[in-house]
């Protein structure tokens, strides 16, 4: 970076690595680096899981220094900062100027210290003022004329606003890093799990119960399939809201579809059914049947007592086929054999040595839990995502360029004609349209 | 039906690439426009083949719950967009590629060129055809019904078919650079491509991953949440931010952009498959 002798100071060489590119570039290039880490090494696991995962000494400084919650770690939150800060800082410098030189209208004055790009000598009885605006019309659009006592200057002005796309764009990114730390510090995120029929008045936000300022009942949960055995087609629960006991007001929370109510937004973020009650089975065994009541995770000694048999647990729609339970058969010192028993469909699920089970009855209940939040920081981080599309696309599809064709009287009574032009940023397409307006212009443009 | 129409376009890419590679050996203009023609033809094989996919899942959809008004039928027809599997992302993928090349590099998709773009094509749809991948069409699990779900994915892709098309041409740049052929494009030419698509690319990735991150706001209350999926797009992003700023700031051009839009290309298939098949997420619905 070329730095004048007053900008050596201290605070202006602060000054000028906030604004630098290359620190850009350094932070951009840290940040893609933690976040592959943060992809390799598996993030917010219990302590024990890097130990056994790692080894003892790779472990613990994987967890010792952060790595474990990499993106809320000095390792990514201080370049983040840090860009943050050079955004702003480069935002302080060139936002003003940017924004002055798209308000400074393009006069005949600028025109006219534009770099000369052509001239032509055009003879009497050509109409000039037709031909410069049929060639200008065809090659650029509508332009401007300016009438001075001796001569005549044809203005065309493009992607004036450009200047301010990138930093539209810079200010958008910094409002959606602004949205990250309001929800950070202001919002509020937890989850809720319900039974079917039960009635809430507080959800779970970290390790605590946070107070709802109403009530919440799950009324209904409902796991549909498109067909036994496939892909499940919804998860639904129907919720009552309710106010003092009363009943404020009724709403169905789906996957893509969260209900809000009372500043709370609740989505449909988890499932799964409790045992409430035995399960009834039937046992053959040797040609021997018998009945049976197994209470949820307690082991019940089979007939002939040679084996156990335990509930792990309930299944309210296994994969569509309706109420299952799963069962766990340990004979002898073998390792515990685990199946299922279908309700509706003892055909399926594959039976143990020796035993056949079939169920009676599987008492269950559904229940559904909520990711429960308020998020202020939301709209900061949609008004950011707005905000870049007129950015991107004043800094990439309106390329600035300014043309002027200035006419005057020859001697001879013929027209000296000049080409004008600049485009310092997009020098590709300014040289497709100079190639193509000196070639109208020297031609003269076919009426 | 639909998987044997796109193992013919598959061939067809092939054919294209072969046309263009003789071309440019004889030096054929006559071969180049048979390769342009059939190139066209190629794609507009491959867009009925989604087309058709797109409505055979409708029919699909409307046969489990049939639609009653208009509203719910326009939902529908946009919910069952073929881009719900990875077989179905690989299909639009392959399309993605010779459909913005065409708009992107316009007359200078042919030559070379052409032919790394047609290869590319050919190779996705190779994957989607032989790599045991499953092409049932298949119900929409409850995650995907989303109005987003078009949108972001249609956009993701197209992203990454920018990159893709940046990154063809960057091959073909540093090859010329190190052994300078005149049949290969000139270097300022193939320079300039590789901004056009990388810009384009990341445009369109931008929209992607703005519009996951509404959608995910909706469906889980969690605009970003470090999911593999997210993390390797905004590392993939970051790189190309990387580039931009190289070029438009520092003047960078060249052999380092060329490196550059190869490095954010390989970070553009770890996004894709990398992801699908070592990290396990919220994405991962696409294996």
């Amino acid at each position: 970076m070329v730095t004048s002798p007053a900008q050596r100071q201290p605070k202006s060489r602060l000054w000028g690595s906030l604004t630098s590119i290359r620190l850009t570039v350094f932070l951009l290039l840290i940040l893609a680096g933690v976040a592959v880490i943060g992809t390799v090494v598996p993030q917010d696991q219990p302590p024990g899981q890097y130990l056994r995962r790692y080894g003892q000494s790779l472990g613990a400084v994987i967890y010792g220094w952060g790595l474990a919650r990499v993106y809320y770690s000095p390792w990514f939150l201080v370049p983040m900062g840090l860009l943050a800060l050079n955004i702003s800082a480069c935002l302080v410098q060139g936002l003003p100027r940017a924004v002055r030189r798209s308000l400074t209208p393009f006069t005949w004055e600028a025109a006219l210290a534009l770099p000369e790009r052509g001239k032509f000598n055009w003879p009497a009885g050509v109409d000039p003022q037709a031909r410069i605006n049929a060639v200008l019309q065809r090659e650029l659009g509508a332009c401007r004329r300016e009438t001075l006592p001796d001569q005549e200057i044809y203005l065309f002005e493009r992607g004036r606003y450009r200047p301010i796309g990138p930093y539209l764009v810079h200010l958008a990114l910094l409002l959606i890093l602004a949205g990250g730390l309001i929800g950070k510090f202001w919002g509020l995120e937890g989850s809720l799990p319900l039974d079917q029929g039960e009635v809430a008045r507080t959800f779970e936000v970290g390790r605590n119960q946070h107070p709802l300022n109403f009530q919440v009942r799950l009324d209904k949960f409902l796991v549909q399939y498109y067909e036994k055995g496939g892909i499940p087609k919804e998860f639904r629960s129907d919720l009552t809201f309710l106010k003092d006991g009363r009943e404020v007001a009724r709403a169905t929370c789906r996957v893509n579809d969260p209900v809000t109510f009372g500043g709370l937004t609740f989505y449909q973020s988890s499932y799964g059914s409790r045992p409430e009650g035995p399960v009834r089975l039937q046992v053959r065994h040797g040609g021997l049947d018998q009945t049976l009541e197994l209470p949820p995770r307690r082991p019940v000694d089979l007939p002939g007592g040679e084996a156990q048999v335990m509930l792990v647990r309930v299944d309210g729609n296994l994969q569509g086929y309706g109420p299952a339970a799963q069962l766990a058969l340990r004979g002898g010192t073998g390792h515990p054999q685990v199946f299922w028993v279908l309700q509706d469909h003892p055909e399926l699920g594959q039976q143990p040595d020796h035993y056949q089970f079939r169920a009676e009855s599987i008492p269950f209940q559904f229940y559904s839990v909520f990711q429960v939040k308020s998020d202020p920081g939301v709209w900061w981080v949609y008004a950011g995502f707005i905000l870049l599309l007129p950015g991107f696309y004043l800094a990439f599809f309106r390329p600035a360029a300014r043309w002027a064709v200035v006419l005057e009287g020859a001697a001879s009574g013929g027209f000296k004609v000049r080409l004008l032009g600049a485009s310092p940023r997009h020098r590709e397409e300014f040289a497709l349209s100079l190639e193509r307006l000196l070639e109208g212009l020297e031609k003269g443009a076919p009426s | 039906m639909i998987s044997q129409i796109l193992g013919l376009v598959m061939l067809g890419y092939l054919l294209v690439a072969v046309l263009f590679l003789a071309a440019e050996l004889w030096s054929s203009p006559r071969l180049q426009s048979w390769g342009r023609v059939l190139l066209w033809a190629g794609l507009g094989v491959h867009t009925g083949a989604l087309l058709g996919r797109w409505a055979g899942s409708y029919q699909l959809a409307a046969l489990h719950s049939a639609p009653a008004v208009f509203t719910d039928n326009l939902r529908l027809v946009i919910l069952q967009a073929p881009l719900s599997n990875f077989y179905e992302s690989l299909v639009f993928f392959a399309w993605t590629l010779p459909a913005l090349g065409v708009i992107s590099f316009r007359r200078h998709l042919q030559g070379y060129l052409g032919a790394v773009v047609a290869v590319l094509a050919c190779l996705l749809l190779a994957y989607a055809s032989f790599g045991g991948v499953d092409s049932r069409i298949k119900p929409l699990m409850p995650a995907l019904k989303s109005n987003w779900l078009l949108i972001h994915v249609v956009t993701a892709f197209l992203g990454y078919a920018g990159f893709a098309l940046a990154f063809g041409a960057a091959i073909l740049y540093l090859l010329q650079d190190r052994r300078p052929r005149a049949s290969l494009p000139p270097l300022a030419q193939l320079d300039r491509l590789i901004y056009r698509a990388t810009v384009l690319g990341f445009l369109l990735l931008t929209l992607g991953i703005l519009t996951g991150a509404v959608w995910a706001e909706t469906a889980w209350g969690r605009y970003w949440s470090w999911d593999p999926k997210e993390t390797w797009s905004l590392i993939t992003w970051l790189i190309y931010v990387t580039l931009l700023h190289a070029r438009l700031l520092k003047g960078w051009q060249g052999r380092r952009i060329a490196w550059l839009a190869v490095l954010g290309f390989m970070a553009v298939l770890f996004t894709y498959f990398g992801v699908s098949f070592l990290l396990t997420g919220l994405h991962s619905y696409l294996t």
